[in-house]
């Protein structure tokens, strides 16, 4: 985005006498010179009433008559003209501007011609550049015209005219083709590509108003809808979604330049309550409020306010949330810069907001001098701050602390006030205890000197400073340690420290209990307040030149004249100057505002706007690709009450947003790219996938933390969707600005959508879509779909050699082998135990059982036996402790039995416990060690507990613990589940199933992965298993695909 | 603009070839830039850049001392101080220690000689400091005029004292000069293992440059670098599968929308973050080097192995085309305040041995000619004793009115000191060094003029020094 816009500032003074330099078109100085003037000369020849060498380059005939160095053209003679000679030689424009030698060229041709003017010139002119003809007739500024429609049905049905948008768009493309038929040889009519089947038009939908995926089964429910109005109701419910707010509200958020800082310093304070304003516009989008009642409420909120008696009223907290807008700007009058500099600055940035985002003007480069390419004079810039002005008075500041509105009611003040007197009789008896401490330490200090220079030292120390002798000052220099302070206490009393900080986490405590203490941080201006308003020359403070009084923009105003707001409209409290802006700004009479905010709309849906910079709608913007179709829009969206519901409705409604990206075979009229996830979507996403996501509406923020590298990442486990997470601007999260999401230095205009290998590394191996997958598996495992069968024949090659680390199960010790004689696998698992059969006691086998941490066993011969299976050869060392609680019977009896080297241990537990320690015991890969149990001689009362912990020490790696009650699980997974598992993971990342292709890709991926894993058994991550592992990676893939990433 | 995109990338349909590479470096760039600034300004970018004028340097290795090195008994001695150790110090000292404050003079514990041609004199706490004594230039005139570690370290890294925000020396060599390197980063940091240094990320912001100059931690065990490095237990063959299967449904996905450019990108995009892995994991893998190499860092030696073998991966990123490299320590060892007499023999033997490595290292590589070393602390020590009871508990406080630093290759003067502070080394009394001279210096053996680099902020223009007093010390370079 950024480079398109360099290189349009590149191209762009060209572009509007290219076309000029056509030799059989008559050159004109208002078509063709003055606009290179604008951009080059007229700063210092014609823009103000001081002239550079007495030249005046705004008339023609002045140029003539030249300045101080005689006249600057000669016309029909261009070598005998001084002006050219002054370009040429790169002296005029002095400093490192030059003009282009294609602009010169224009020049001497204009000048070999005749330098003609495009009509007579005018007998006098006042000061300023004042705005042609031309430069009115630029396309943004013409009035909004809603263009003729054919009727729909008049068009042939198969090419799926569904509204006006379609129609005007085939038209459009229609026009243009006719080349390129010939050229090609395809049919005449233009046409779009086929529909998008209904899962990408319900997936596409989804993204485009709320931001998140549907849940695979809101897919099936819309995939299975077969009445005819099935697409019109699934918008009707996407939009009354309450998360339509939150996507639309991040929308505007950028424009707006949301942050919860302050920015300007390094401190970047925390703007504590930003997030009012932020919940407004989320609030506002739901409730669909009509779009100029929307910007008016920002703009004026307060002057809308009515007066305020006794607690706020919710409206008015609403109405003072929605200044928050012109709170936006980076502040850094809180912080160090309460300068005059930091105040125009601040009220620079807003203007550059409302100019950006209203507008769609660059305002701001109006603010030093007639803008250079858009004819917005350096009045016009004034007369907008002038509206401004009462509620931002750099003259008479409040800093961003000050300005806050307290939402507490006199109820909360009073109890807040009584709370408050008692913090202060504590911090009272803080001070007594202080003082005791302070003169302690210097006693100790001074037992440190003899008599007499200790009683000399405490006199210079408790000497008032400005009383001290000199003597006293050299005692107190010789001897620095005496000149205690209560900075320093801390460091001779390290215990007064500790005692001073109870009395502070007393006095904490107390304010604690204050009802808590809402704000806004709202824009609010002072009744009766006036101040005027100067221009400043050359945008600098300190050159205040004459009174500019709040008016619209000339250019974008019916007839080329501003139209004049009030100084001060007598039915409010305030100016109303504000209010009387926002009503222009929605007035049929503006051309610009309607056209602005239905082009931003359309971006949000199309990847692009029809003017692809959103908020340059001047000559270095872009033309609108199809202008009628935004004149069409933005009548529509005004004659439909500024819903922009209705506009969204209207758009999604049109063929052209319905087409399939998959290219056909005649191109569309209207190609629509596929569009990369925005950061917070993509973020949203993949929590929303692995089931992690919160969808707790508004609030405070997410708080953020920098890990210990300093990257900034979200602190703890909070999963509240991605725009709830605190924006400090110079505190990006790295995983939102890796993405794109805007650094807010001001706002952002349009966001870029980069391809950097960052973001791949960041998807391969970053610690957050490494839990999300993880996340995502285990979430597959347990939602997986039944396997069908031929999909249980393809994970057949799977192998089974994964080796099952713990085993539970019963039998027998030999005592003549010392070995274990005999062992059956427990197979019933309870859900929390495993034992021999479904009922319990077994009619079999009795009371055999294992459970985490301990078991039963039966008679001798039915011992329990925990088997753990070495992974790897090494040394292995055995802790643990055998339990027995009752004081019946007569206990148990654990034996450790290597399946290499026998019996290594044995002890007796009853109604007490004992340490089961081993060590040194060597072990080779798949060797076994049993945890035998039996009950001794009494099979009765014998319940036991044996945690074990295990830990093998293999050469050159690290040492692998396997901790028995840890690894306690049920049935190992079936392999049969995994197609079943992939399927639901295929539904939950990608909303859809995968093809038999995909699923013989991800089968045969997940083979080769559990045989890699196995490979190197140590390697799997405790608690994972080879095919769990496999699984998490399966998921990582997924969610780090391009489908994943692009919408189609 | 789209079209060409997808030439490039069907060109190199093999891998990734350097004009896609390039396209995929101009999205580093344009993603890089900040959406605010004016749009006449510039972009930002890693391309090489010409210098101002023909540089010395091409790299540069600051082995950062946190803390303040105790100069009089290291770098500078003093034998007045010997001589009157135990009287009273007759001018005025600030302390930041009030309760140990004394003004009782200590004489330095450890003895000084002469070392190499140049006969610079160094303590026997630095013996491998005195191997290399012909190599370096001591500046021992440092001043930073600030008693406080941040306030001293902020002024070396960002140009003003204490003020935060600020890009570091390092931010503005990659801005004045972009990164010889496409496969690394260009600014790397090496923390200890032991934790952060003082000040914590401050040392290595970019502050109001974009983060595209801001310095790339490794971290001090592996994995070195954050997402670089695949999770253990998918290291090696698990993430080629990985990699292989996102790669086979990505060009599946590409097939159904063959004029998306960005899908191909997308995918060139996932092979060139895997490449550089290879590349970091390659750089990082210090088993390649010999035994004789390893043994000169001390990598066989426990009190020098960490240290050395940041030191050896500093100087194998430098080789790789690495443009800075800054060694911390954590916390900061050098402030001995108290147990002086065990403290600094300590962390001398922990830094000592791995400095001088890196110096002899990069010159028997023929390295150093154009790689400046750097070694040095923000402040040095007072001359005076930081009581602490008894005298084997003694200490020093902190002092920002004189202390040394060390400067080899890249232009300086080999072999020589540079400087002096007064009889007690207390204050630098002649040819005074401040930080922004340093900086200044060390920009002008990169071939930059440190007022003629300039970052467009806030409205103004700044150069590393916000605009204070810098000279280039010509007396000490080559």
């Amino acid at each position: 985005m950024r480079l398109a816009v360099l290189i349009v500032l590149a191209v762009a003074p060209l572009t509007s006498t290219s076309t000029a330099a056509d030799a059989s078109r008559n050159l004109t100085y208002e078509r063709d010179i003055r606009p290179i003037f604008r951009a080059h000369c007229f700063d210092c020849h014609g823009a103000t009433d001081k002239l550079e060498g007495g030249l005046d380059l705004r008339l023609v005939r002045f140029l003539k008559k030249g300045g101080e160095t005689g006249p600057a053209i000669s016309a029909g003679k261009p070598d005998e003209s001084f002006l050219l000679t002054r370009l040429r030689s790169g002296e005029m424009p002095p400093g490192e501007d030059t003009v282009p030698a294609e602009e010169i060229a224009i020049i001497e041709k204009w000048i070999a011609s005749g330098a003609n003017t495009a009509r007579p010139e005018p007998e006098s002119i006042g000061p300023g550049l004042g705005i042609t003809e031309e430069e009115r007739s630029f396309w943004s500024f013409q009035p909004i015209r809603r263009p003729d429609v054919a009727e729909l049905t008049s068009f042939p049905s198969e090419l799926r005219v569904r509204t006006p948008i379609d129609a005007l768009l085939l038209k459009s493309a229609a026009a243009n083709s006719n080349e390129a038929i010939q050229e090609e040889g395809h049919s005449g009519h233009a046409s779009f590509s086929d529909d998008a089947d209904r899962r990408s038009l319900v997936i596409r939908a989804y993204f485009d108003l709320i931001g998140l995926p549907p849940a695979p089964d809101e897919v099936d429910k819309w995939l299975n809808d077969s009445s005819d109005d099935w697409y019109d109701r699934l918008l009707t419910e996407l939009l009354a979604s309450p998360h339509y707010g939150e996507r639309w509200g991040r929308h505007w958020l950028d424009v707006a330049g949301y942050a919860d800082s302050e920015g300007y310093s390094t401190a970047d304070s925390e703007r504590e309550w930003a997030w009012k304003y932020r919940d407004w516009v989320i609030r506002s989008l739901n409730q669909d409020m009509p779009f100029d009642q929307f910007v008016a409420e920002q703009l004026a909120g307060d002057e809308l306010a009515g007066p305020i008696n006794g607690d706020l009223t919710p409206r008015q907290i609403d109405l003072f949330s929605a200044t928050g807008f012109l709170r936006m700007a980076a502040d850094g009058t809180g912080s160090g810069a309460n300068t005059p500099d930091g105040r125009n600055q601040v009220i620079a940035d807003t203007l550059k907001i409302v100019g950006t985002s209203l507008l769609g003007l660059s305002l701001q480069c109006a603010q030093c001098h007639d803008h250079r390419y858009d004819p917005i004079p350096h009045t016009d810039y004034f007369a907008i701050r002038a509206v401004f002005e009462p509620a931002l008075d750099w003259k008479s500041w409040k800093v961003p602390n000050a300005r806050r509105i307290s939402l507490y009611t006199a109820d909360d003040r009073k109890l807040a006030a009584e709370i408050e007197a008692e913090a202060v009789k504590i911090t009272a008896e803080k001070s007594v205890k202080q003082n005791e401490y302070m003169k302690q330490a210097l006693d100790l200090e001074l037992m440190k000197y003899e008599e007499p220079l200790r009683t000399k030292l405490r006199e210079a120390y408790q000497a008032a400073k400005d009383k001290r002798t000199d003597e006293q000052k050299q005692l107190l220099t010789k001897n620095p340690s005496v000149n205690i302070s209560t900075g320093t206490l801390y460091q001779y009393l390290p215990k007064a420290a500790e005692e001073l900080k109870k009395f502070d986490a007393r006095i904490a405590e107390t304010r604690a209990k204050k009802p808590v203490e809402e704000f806004v941080r709202a824009l609010i201006e002072p009744p009766n307040h006036t101040p005027e308003t100067k221009l400043f020359h050359r945008g600098d403070h300190q050159q205040p030149k004459q009174t500019v009084t709040p008016a619209s923009l000339s250019v974008a105003s019916p007839s080329g004249q501003p139209i004049q707001f009030s100084l001060n409209d007598e039915t409010f409290p305030t100016t109303g100057r504000r209010l009387a802006f926002a009503r222009w700004l929605a007035s049929r009479d503006n051309p610009l505002f309607a056209r602005v905010i239905v082009n931003r709309i359309w971006m949000h849906h199309f990847g692009k706007g029809l003017v692809s910079t959103p908020a340059d709608f001047g000559k270095l913007g872009t033309k609108p690709s199809h202008p009628k179709v935004l004149d069409w829009l933005a009548d529509e969206f005004i004659s439909n009450g500024w819903s922009l519901k209705s506009l969204h409705r209207t758009i999604l409604s049109s063929t052209a947003w319905r087409q399939s990206k998959e290219p056909s075979d005649i191109p569309s009229a209207f190609p629509v790219p596929l569009q990369r996830l925005e950061a917070e979507t993509l973020r949203d996403r993949m929590l929303a996938a692995s089931g992690q996501l919160d969808r707790t509406l508004l609030g405070r923020p997410t708080k953020i933390k920098e890990d210990d590298t300093g990257q900034v990442i979200v602190d703890g486990t909070q999963t509240r969707r991605s725009l709830y997470i605190q924006v400090r601007r110079s505190r990006p999260v790295a995983m939102l600005q890796t993405f794109d999401a805007p650094v807010m230095e001001t706002n952002c205009e349009s966001r870029p959508s980069s391809t950097v290998a960052t973001q791949s590394l960041m998807l391969l191996n970053g610690q957050f879509i490494l839990e999300q997958a993880a996340k995502l598996a285990d979430r597959s495992r347990g939602e997986a779909k039944r396997s069908t069968a031929e999909q249980i024949e393809l994970v057949k090659h799977i192998r089974r050699s994964e080796i099952q680390e713990w085993q539970y199960g019963y039998g027998s010790y030999d005592e003549t082998s010392n070995r274990t004689g005999s062992f059956t696998p427990l197979t019933h698992w309870s859900g929390s135990r495993w034992q021999a059969g479904e009922n319990f006691p077994d009619p079999k086998v009795g009371y055999v059982s294992l459970h985490a941490t301990g078991g039963h066993p039966d008679i001798l011969g039915r011992d329990v036996i925990r088997r753990w299976t070495a992974p790897a050869g090494g040394q292995v060392k055995i802790t643990g402790n055998l339990s027995h609680g009752s004081p019946n019977g007569d206990g148990v009896r654990g034996r450790i039995v290597s399946s290499r080297s026998g019996k290594s241990g044995e002890w007796v537990a009853f109604n007490g416990g004992t340490d089961t320690p081993v060590n040194d015991l060597t072990v080779e890969q798949g060797d076994t060690i049993d945890f035998v149990t039996d009950c001794r001689t009494a099979h009765t009362s014998d319940s036991f507990n044996w945690p074990v912990t295990i830990t093998l020490h293999l050469t050159g790696m690290k040492d692998r613990v396997a901790v028995s009650q840890d690894a306690f699980h049920g049935p190992a997974e079936s392999i049969e589940t995994i197609p079943g598992q992939i399927t639901r993971a295929w539904h939950l990342a990608l909303c859809r199933q995968p093809s038999p292709e995909e699923m013989q890709l991800a089968i045969n991926f997940v083979t080769e992965q559990v045989e890699t894993l196995q490979r190197t058994p140590t390697a799997i991550p405790k608690g994972q298993t080879a095919t769990g592992q496999a699984m998490t990676s399966l998921c990582q893939t997924l969610l780090g695909s391009n489908e994943f990433l692009y919408i189609e | 603009m789209t079209i060409s995109r997808r030439d490039f990338l069907n060109q190199n349909a093999m891998g990734i070839g350097s004009v896609a590479l390039a396209w995929l470096l101009q999205q580093e760039r344009a993603h890089a830039i900040p959406k605010n600034i004016p749009k006449q300004d510039q972009t930002y970018d890693l391309s090489l850049k010409e210098p101002d004028f023909a540089p010395r340097a091409k790299a540069m290795i600051s082995l950062f001392q946190h803390g303040g090195p105790s100069h009089m008994d290291l770098t500078d001695p003093k034998p007045a101080l010997t001589k009157f150790d135990g009287t009273d110090y007759k001018e005025d000292v600030a302390y930041s220690f009030a309760n140990a404050a004394s003004k009782k003079l200590l004489g330095t514990r450890w003895k000084f000689r002469k070392h190499g041609e140049c006969g610079t004199e160094l303590s026997e706490l630095l013996p491998e400091t005195g191997r290399i004594a012909d190599d370096i230039c001591l500046i021992r005139s440092m001043h930073t005029g600030a008693n406080g570690h941040e306030v001293s370290i902020r002024y070396f890294h960002g140009g003003i004292p204490g003020v935060l925000g600020r890009p570091h020396l390092a931010s503005w060599l990659l801005y004045g000069l972009g990164a010889e390197t496409q496969n690394l980063p260009a600014y790397m940091v090496l923390t200890d293992p032991g934790g952060q240094p003082v000040d914590n990320i401050n040392n290595w912001s970019s502050g109001f440059m974009p983060p595209l100059f801001q310095g790339t931690v490794l971290r001090p065990k592996e994995p070195r670098v954050l997402n670089l490095d695949a999770p253990a237990h998918l290291k090696g063959e698990p993430q080629a599968q990985n990699l292989k299967l996102l790669q086979t449904l990505n060009r599946q996905h590409a097939k159904r929308f063959p004029h998306e450019a960005d899908l191909e990108a997308r995918i060139a995009s996932y092979e060139l973050a895997a490449r550089m892995q290879t590349a970091a994991r390659e750089a990082l893998d210090i088993s390649k080097e010999t035994k004789a190499t390893q043994e000169l860092y001390g990598l066989d030696q426990k009190e020098t192995r960490e240290y050395g073998t940041r030191c050896l991966i500093a100087r194998r990123l430098v080789e790789r085309g690495v443009r800075f490299v800054q060694l911390f320590l954590a916390g900061q060892p050098w402030d001995n305040h108290s147990n002086l007499r065990t403290s600094l023999p300590a962390i001398c033997k922990r830094t000592d041995k791995p400095s001088a490595a890196l110096v002899t290292d990069l010159k028997q590589r023929g390295m150093l000619d154009e790689t400046i070393v750097h070694w040095g602390g923000e402040i040095g020590r007072l001359p005076v004793t930081q009581n602490q009871g008894s005298p084997e508990k003694h200490g020093r406080d902190h002092n920002g009115q004189g202390f040394s630093i060390w400067m080899a290759g890249g232009g300086f003067k080999p072999g020589m000191t540079y400087g002096a502070t007064d009889e007690f080394g207390h204050r630098a009394v002649e040819n005074v060094v401040t930080p922004n001279d340093y900086q200044a210096t060390l920009l002008h053996l990169f071939g930059l003029n440190v007022d003629e680099l300039i970052f467009p902020y806030n409205g103004q223009v700044q150069n590393i020094t916000a605009g204070r007093k810098a000279r280039v010390v010509h007396e000490i370079l080559q």
